[in-house]
């Protein structure tokens, strides 16, 4: 991809929000919820965002224990890093809109929220784990595996909060179970969208910046040592002070 | 010169493990005392209120037995040093068979924890007679074996890695998240009289979900230890 | 395997860490009775060159087939029994007996755990094989990796610095080893960066530096 290709997207994306931002104003306010509904412009995008992003880190991990090619672990590590922020903004503004709705912050018997939260720290854990491998290769075969792992276990824990909602009927005050209306569900899927080229605009720079990470590393790898032994001389005894 | 087969080669793995922590000691006098004290310090935490400790007992029992048990599946003893893997690969074992050995290992030593702190939940909180409550055993069994299996199978992860102690746990408290509700529901419903099949079937997909990862991701893992 | 076929035969094995070079273009061919003797500074890739051919380490590029199988293919696992590297560290685990040590490893190598006893007796360690190895000195836990050999005799045979922290009576276990090896039609190969002690013991010597391998005396 050219600088400019990188730019264009990127312009694409703000624009994409300025539209999605203009329909979300636009549209009527809730019925019960009035204008707090709004936040959903931006909560059920990042919320599925952050389930595609991690998706994404697993199918990038699982081809690359097939075909070992960097950029795959590029992919995988891109993605798990933005999810990981789709995710947070996603719990974010859950609260905020569970406060003046739910009359809480948090509540233990959403199972999207509670499945979210949990994802949210095994990602960052997956995070962790990458951060503290130094070795590339060592690096990308064990995340790619925990990025397995993690996505599998996506689904045991939303069946087991949903479980647990299903026989404990929590006390919230709405669900937003009732039809949508035509034109808040318009908004909704423009928002979709335009989270959808914000989200391929931080993977193209962040794949590209991932690069860039591993050829800096490559060239300073290569200026330390050149080669195995190449750094290691005999000790040169004559110029020790004699008080060593 | 005929070779241990995949299962003689877990037991024999299992058999080691438990003998050097036998030895060492490390989950008999170290986690189980280190638990133990975890469950003194939450009365004081929240209030010796003795209905609320009685209510709160089952559940402070699982966090603890949750939070420390991780200690005991990823013990020093249960991760070999380099050379040691290096042997164990020449000898033609097994990553899975390895995996298997020391999930047994751990679930056992859990199961001990787990006994220990039992009584001492009983005699510091009270709480009460919980109707068939025999089946608090099965509970127990299928949390240490989770626990086990997800502590092994984070320890493969992060073998090696100097960040090893600290990011073992962040990998397995939130992983082990359906091990603890699963548990706690069961105790719930037991309480209620209502039905645990559930929650018992949940503990039981975690417990078998996980031994497939941890058999299947076995041999790549392995590989990437060197 | 085929008879006459090499042990070990790499050709043009180069491997990074990273993307640092340790290894560079090198070319080793091991046959049935020879002992190869590999000399070289520190860090000069000695010891990555051992593992290479244990399969413990896949080369970045270049073929490694070690006894008919290539490395890290299917067929490993089974070559893998037939190896036994002996490195800077020993293998053993500290809070287990010597015996306890070795007897495991019968166990998993599939042989009667008698002989585990019986090889600490032959290595001179009959006196001490309740010991834990924690307890014993560096000396001891290496005679505990030549009882090893004895027991599961391996038709490859790796030593990285054999010799080091043994005594004069225990350096004639890395004599014995190596010939019992030998007299197998089975390939050993000597790590050192102090040649002296190994050289009465091998066939051709090569010299490792800047992680190329110099062909430096035909000794056969």
């Amino acid at each position: 991809m050219s600088e400019r290709s990188y730019r264009a997207l990127s312009l694409v994306a703000v624009v994409a929000v300025a539209v999605g931002f203009g329909f979300a104003m636009a549209a009527p306010p809730e019925r019960i919820q009035g204008e707090f509904a709004k936040i959903m412009f931006v909560h059920v995008p990042s919320a599925w965002l952050a389930f595609l992003a991690f998706g994404v880190t697993m199918i990038g991990g699982a081809v690359w224990l097939m075909k070992k090619t960097p950029i795959w672990d590029r992919v995988a590590a891109s993605s798990a890093e933005v999810g990981v922020f789709f995710t947070a903004l996603a719990l974010l503004t859950g609260m905020i809109w569970g406060y003046p709705v739910w009359g809480t912050f948090w509540d233990w018997s959403d199972a999207r929220m509670m499945s979210t939260a949990i994802m949210f720290f095994v990602y960052v854990g997956y995070l962790a784990l990458r951060r503290s491998i130094p070795d590339p290769e060592t690096r990308a075969r064990r995340s790619a595996i925990l990025g397995i792992i993690a996505f599998v276990q996506v689904p045991i824990v939303y069946l087991s909060v949903t479980l647990f909602r299903t026989l404990h009927q929590g006390a919230t005050v709405v669900r937003a179970d009732a039809p949508i209306d035509p034109v808040f569900l318009r908004a909704l899927m423009i928002n979709l969208g335009a989270f959808t080229i914000v989200y391929a605009a931080f993977m193209a720079w962040r794949v590209r910046l991932a690069r860039l990470e591993d050829e800096l590393e490559e060239t300073e790898a290569v200026a330390d040592f050149d080669i195995a032994g190449s750094g290691i001389t005999a000790p040169n005894l004559g110029e020790v002070p004699g008080d060593v | 010169m005929k070779a241990g087969g995949f299962w003689q080669q877990a037991k024999e793995i299992a058999r080691k493990d438990l003998l050097v922590e036998g030895r060492a000691g490390e989950a008999l006098y170290i986690t189980i005392p280190f638990g133990a004290v975890a469950l003194m310090l939450i009365p004081l935490a929240i209030g010796t209120d003795r209905p609320l400790l009685a209510e709160v007992g089952p559940g402070m029992f699982l966090a603890v037995a949750l939070l420390f048990g991780m200690l005991v599946a990823f013990r020093q003893t249960a991760a070999d040093t380099p050379p040691q893997r290096e042997l164990l690969t020449l000898l033609g074992t097994d990553p899975a068979a390895k995996f298997v050995g020391r999930t047994a290992t751990s679930t056992l030593l859990l199961l001990a924890f787990e006994i220990v702190l039992v009584p001492v939940t009983i005699l510091l909180y009270n709480p009460g007679r919980i109707p068939n409550w025999p089946w608090l055993i099965l509970v127990m069994v299928l949390l240490a074996g989770g626990l086990a299996l997800v502590g092994t199978l984070a320890g493969s992860v992060t073998t090696g890695l100097r960040t090893r102690n600290t990011l073992t746990p962040l990998l397995v408290a939130p992983l082990s998240m359906p091990l603890l509700l699963g548990s706690a529901q069961v105790v719930e419903a037991l309480r209620r009289e209502e039905s645990i099949l559930p929650w018992i079937t949940l503990l039981a997909t975690m417990n078998l979900a996980v031994a497939v990862i941890g058999v299947v991701t076995a041999r790549p893992l392995e590989e990437s230890s060197r | 395997m085929i008879e006459g076929a090499p042990i070990a035969d790499l050709s043009r094995v180069g491997v990074r860490f990273g993307r640092m070079p340790v290894l560079r273009d090198v070319n080793l061919r091991i046959d049935p009775g020879e002992v190869v003797g590999i000399v070289g500074p520190n860090g000069s890739g000695k010891s990555t060159l051992l593992r290479i051919l244990a399969t413990l380490l896949k080369p970045s590029i270049g073929r490694a087939a070690v006894l008919g199988t290539d490395v890290l293919s299917e067929g490993t696992l089974a070559a893998r029994r037939q190896i036994d590297l002996l490195g800077h560290h020993p293998g053993l685990w500290g809070e287990l007996t010597l015996l306890e040590n070795l007897t495991f490893v019968a166990r998993l190598a599939g042989s009667p755990t008698e002989k585990a006893e019986r090889a600490l007796d032959l290595v001179g360690l009959g006196g001490a094989k309740h010991r834990r190895a924690d307890h014993s000195s560096h000396g001891m836990q290496r005679r505990v990796e030549f009882a090893r050999v004895l027991l599961t005799r391996p038709r490859m045979l790796l030593l990285d610095e054999a010799h080091a922290g043994l005594d004069k009576a225990a350096q004639a276990l890395v004599k014995a080893a190596v010939e019992d090896v030998q007299g197998r039609e089975g390939g050993v190969v000597l790590v050192s960066h102090e040649p002296d002690r190994m050289l009465p013991l091998v066939n051709t010597t090569y010299h490792l530096e800047g992680g190329t391998l110099h062909d430096r005396t035909g000794m056969t």
